[in-house]
């Protein structure tokens, strides 16, 4: 029975639940919004690494490398579509 | 077909190898996929016209049994594919089982939180800010209920087939995607919901 809850899967599990209570101080407790918004990203992109590696076993196999190029290629496009669209359609550029 | 003992069952020929990168690459286009609809959400966020905000019509508890619900699953199809390296089908199906019940129980309180906006006058039509809340939290759903879908003809595959290198395969293909509905799930969770519900 033991053998089928790997320590590594639970401590990611554990990990996951604490980083989403993290996240939820920033609910219950009054915070300016510029912590708030730095403890979200912090949390979220944890976790999310988590499940990336503790999870989804990206670092395991020989094609780690294509799999991580992949991933961070898609990430960079995202992250630039989102901040780029907001810099044109809400921040604007002052000066 | 030439089978190679020294790496999981799922990893054991060169197809299968293929197979799990090429769905690396398709998880790259989906990560794309939701970072357009995450961008369109951030950018119309304020345009709530008549309609609420989403501080109004958030709650926090069925948000986090979703949230609670899914990361649970998460790690279940993990030990899921745990059992399957170990060659124990039984503690693997039951694991996958598990896995679509807590499913089916995120869609649940999903479907029920869509009615209650419903009836509080946050539709599809209402305001720019609504649209894009449905439409993400739609897309992620939609993709939960095909994930249910998918998860169950791999149950009864395995069920019938037994654990071999294509079944294997398959069923890692599917963790894969399953632990990615999460990863997206916690960015929803993270910067719709409680960003919402902490904006003053």
């Amino acid at each position: 029975m033991r053998e089928l809850f790997p320590a590594k899967q639970v401590w990611g599990f554990v990990l996951s639940l604490a980083l989403t209570a993290a996240a939820l101080l920033v609910y219950f407790f009054n915070m300016s919004r510029a912590t708030g918004m730095t403890i979200f990203i912090v949390t979220a992109f944890i976790q999310a690494f988590v499940q990336l590696v503790v999870f989804m076993h990206a670092r395991e196999t020989d094609d780690s490398k294509s799999i991580f190029a992949t991933l961070y290629y898609a990430i960079f496009i995202a992250l630039i579509t989102v901040f780029g669209t907001l810099l044109c359609m809400i921040w604007g550029w002052k000066y | 077909m030439k089978v190679d003992h020294s790496q999981p069952l799922e990893y054991s020929t060169e197809q299968n190898r293929l197979n799990i990168l090429g769905f690396w690459v398709f998880l790259g286009a989906e990560i794309m996929l939701f970072g357009t609809l995450f961008t369109s959400y951030f950018t119309l966020v304020d345009r709530t016209g008549d309609g609420p905000t989403g501080a109004e019509i958030f709650e926090i508890f069925p948000v986090l049994m979703e949230t609670f619900l899914l990361l649970t699953s998460s790690f279940v199809i993990g030990l899921g594919i745990h059992a399957m390296r170990l060659g124990k089908k039984k503690a693997m199906l039951t694991f996958f089982v598990i896995t679509l019940l807590l499913g089916l129980g995120f869609l649940g309180f999903e479907i029920d939180e869509f009615m209650v906006y419903y009836h509080e006058g946050a539709t599809l039509q209402t305001s720019a800010f609504t649209s894009m809340l449905f439409t993400t939290l739609g897309t992620h759903g939609a993709h939960v209920t095909l994930g249910f879908f998918w998860g169950l003809f791999i149950i009864i595959q395995v069920a019938k087939r037994g654990i071999t290198p294509a079944t294997a395969n398959k069923s890692f293909i599917f963790s894969l995607y399953w632990h990615f509905l999460d990863v997206v799930w916690i960015f929803i969770f993270t910067f719709i919901y409680l960003e919402g519900m902490t904006r003053v």
